[in-house]
């Protein structure tokens, strides 16, 4: 059983501070949902929880440890930013071979595009693709399952309704499975996930 | 490490057309000489042993940015810096490809320029080693300033007011015969610094 804990965050980014006095628990199986207005520090959230912003006050413990002393917590997680990932001039199988290397893990990438009905498009370039189409092949990176959470940023953005209920289902079976989840989103999700907090 | 050297190697194969521009780019340079000066031997000697240094700087300037600002712009490094916390590895690799992709078909190749601009064996030779040496601290001194440029569109102008002043010591050394130690040395030099600034500069970035 993981214990993610947040407790008296605060970051200034730049002149402004942008988190205040962040006080949070989220346990294995659960999702936490974070709103608030743009630039209210969603994504600066992700980016501590994941360790890239180190000058913060407060403490981020994982199972009473804190995060930046903890060796091994950089490969519980996967972070899928705002960004695709993608090279623009790259067919999506070139792609999914870097994703590979850089993941240490073989995925049958066809097999899985064809479950989301993507198949079709594994030797098309990139740049051709339309944005949604773009951010289902970046949340393919999902499929890669030895991580304990996921940090997903915006991850809704661009996708129709049939991919944000197939994500959707797949963060309930990746809840079920143990995982925690963390992802930041704007618009009103449907009541099946267990938390969620404005900041 | 060997990870990420093999998916750079692998990325550079997938996008080869961006090797071949730089040697492209490498030999018309040099074609220009005697365009310039006409073709008395003694006269395109002299000048390719200096100009060979101005353009394999100019060929770095211009991969400058393929080092970490595509991987930058795309979000892939994001994904990197979080499987390589140890982030002097992670510059390190970037060392290895870039001198790899960038300098090293352009050493391969610079025996046949030296044979049409007159130069004998012994001449090439040491044009060899000086070039292999130099481009090895070239590459460093390009690896910081895009590591500590990072995330600022469009500066490539910039990038080359930095780096063209620092790779000056490079230029007068290596056109001498006998300075493969000098410019071991500031490649060493360079390195110690480029290893620490990069990697301040890609955390940085994370920050």
């Amino acid at each position: 059983m993981n214990v993610l804990k947040i407790e008296d965050l605060s970051c200034k980014r730049g002149e402004s501070k942008v988190l205040n006095n962040i006080n949070l628990t989220i346990k294995s199986g659960e999702t936490l949902v974070i709103k608030g207005r743009n630039g209210s520090g969603k994504t600066t959230l992700l980016r501590i929880l994941s360790n890239f912003i180190t000058s913060y006050q407060g403490k981020v413990s994982l199972n009473d440890l804190n995060i930046l002393e903890d060796n091994l917590y950089n490969n519980k997680f996967n972070l899928i930013g705002q960004k695709n990932s993608l090279k623009d001039n790259l067919s999506i199988k070139k792609n999914l071979e870097l994703w590979d290397i850089i993941f240490n893990e073989t995925l049958d990438h066809a097999k899985l595009l064809e479950h989301d009905n993507l198949d079709h498009l594994i030797n098309r370039d990139v740049g051709s693709l339309s944005d949604g189409q773009k951010k289902c092949i970046s949340l393919h990176r999902l499929n890669y399952n030895k991580y304990e959470f996921w940090f997903l940023d915006e991850p809704f953005v661009y996708l129709d309704e049939v991919n944000t209920n197939s994500l959707i289902e797949k963060i309930n079976r990746f809840n079920k499975n143990m995982g925690i989840v963390i992802l930041t989103s704007n618009i009103n999700l449907p009541k099946k996930f267990h938390k969620e907090v404005n900041i | 490490m060997l990870n990420l050297i093999k998916r750079d190697l692998l990325l550079s194969f997938y996008s080869s057309a961006n090797f071949f521009f730089t040697v492209s780019f490498f030999v018309l340079i040099l074609i220009l000489i005697p365009f310039a000066f006409g073709t008395q031997s003694d006269q395109l000697k002299l000048l390719f042993k200096g100009v060979v240094w101005i353009a394999l700087a100019l060929s770095i300037i211009i991969t400058v940015d393929r080092i970490y600002n595509a991987d930058y712009e795309d979000g892939n490094l994001d994904i990197i810096m979080q499987k390589n916390r140890t982030i002097e590895y992670l510059v390190i690799s970037k060392y290895v490809t870039h001198w790899f992709i960038y300098c090293l078909p352009l050493l391969v190749i610079l025996p046949i320029l030296s044979f049409l601009f007159y130069l004998d064996y012994l001449e090439t030779i040491q044009i060899f080693i000086n070039l292999f040496i130099g481009s090895f601290g070239m590459v460093f001194i390009a690896n910081f300033v895009s590591a500590l440029t990072l995330g600022a569109k469009r500066t490539i102008f910039l990038k080359a007011i930095i780096m063209i002043p620092l790779f000056v010591p490079f230029i007068i050394f290596g056109s001498d015969a006998g300075s493969w130690s000098i410019l071991l040395g500031l490649s060493m030099l360079s390195f110690v610094i480029s290893i620490y600034v990069t990697a301040y500069g890609l955390r940085l970035y994370g920050e």
